[in-house]
């Protein structure tokens, strides 16, 4: 691997994969936490009596 | 003949259920997500084992971020318009599910091309920006998806979203061959293409196979983070179905 730290454009380089990995990161986590939130209102509402129409029948 | 015997929907079109399409997200995401994992790690090796270009030196290795996003901004709005077609044909909620899933992860990727791609011609062209045809059509591709991603929020009925959205998708879509072509029907400051293109790829061997690599990596990554989305609109849809339920027993005093 040919070595990158401390040559002219390391700063470019580095910044392109550093927003690459952070954009990608945030956005993972926002929709892993979306889906977590979600689930957890969705229990509430079925705790509270309601049901989807795809379990009312089972 | 008894009811028993009604015709159930095989292969892809089963899965046009959301009921169904979320137990296979259930058992394909691990899969996919590790898999991807696994890509990246090998396309990352790979793009930083390449020799430095002759012209561009070691920058060249923002090549391997830069085209990848910017396939998938793209493949992402080809989703879109899959699933534009799928509302205004045939009227299918799932259609719009995908759509609507695919525009925050296509405007993420888009906005990737667009940040990698100046911090690449700062170095390359001197400067970070330039008003020329292929940067330009695509900012308006960013721009097309936060508006979608607005009208989808301003309105509130599923429907009439949908299909309000859909011709808009339909219509942004022209921007797609403008982006693709116009670096050869325009004078730009950006490069002509060097993968897909007349005549076989330009790039050589030692720089296309990790750029492939990487092209699956963040491919994959899409499809994953695709189909998270997609299961999460289905929740809302599902969370707003019954806080609606809800909403109608109270008004008729109905407790169920």
């Amino acid at each position: 691997m040919t070595a990158l730290f401390g040559t002219k454009y390391f700063g470019f380089i580095l910044s392109a994969y550093g927003i690459t990995a952070a954009v990608l990161i945030v956005l993972t986590v926002w929709i892993f936490t979306t889906h977590t939130r979600r689930k957890q209102q969705l229990a509430k509402l079925e705790e509270a009596g309601l049901k989807r129409a795809s379990r009312s029948n089972g | 003949m008894t009811t028993d015997a009604v015709k159930q929907p095989r292969g892809l079109m089963a899965l046009a259920n959301p009921t169904r399409f979320l137990a296979f997200v259930q058992i394909v995401l691990p899969y996919l997500s590790l898999t991807a994992l696994a890509l990246l790690a090998v396309g990352l090796w790979m793009a930083f084992s390449v020799p430095d270009d002759y012209q561009q030196g070691r920058t060249v290795r923002i090549m391997f971020v830069h085209v990848p996003s910017v396939w998938m901004a793209m493949s992402a709005y080809m989703v879109m318009v899959s699933g534009a077609l799928g509302v205004l044909v045939w009227r299918h909620p799932l259609a719009d599910v995908a759509a609507r899933a695919a525009a925050p992860i296509g405007a993420a990727f888009t906005f990737l091309g667009l940040a990698t791609g100046s911090i690449w011609g700062r170095p390359m062209w001197g400067t970070w920006w330039e008003w020329d045809a292929r940067l330009t059509s695509f900012l308006v591709l960013l721009i097309i998806y936060l508006g979608l991603i607005a009208l989808w929020h301003a309105i509130e009925e599923p429907a009439k979203s949908a299909r309000m959205a859909a011709v808009v998708v339909m219509v942004g879509a022209l921007n797609i061959p403008i982006i693709r072509f116009s670096v050869e029907w325009f004078t730009t400051l950006h490069q002509g293409p060097s993968v897909v293109r007349s005549g076989g790829p330009a790039l050589a061997p030692e720089f296309l196979y990790p750029l492939l690599v990487m092209g699956l990596a963040f491919l994959l990554v899409f499809l994953t983070l695709h189909l998270m989305a997609m299961r999460n609109e289905i929740l809302r849809r599902q969370i707003r179905t019954l806080q609606r339920k809800a909403a109608r027993d109270h008004r008729t005093g109905n407790s169920k």
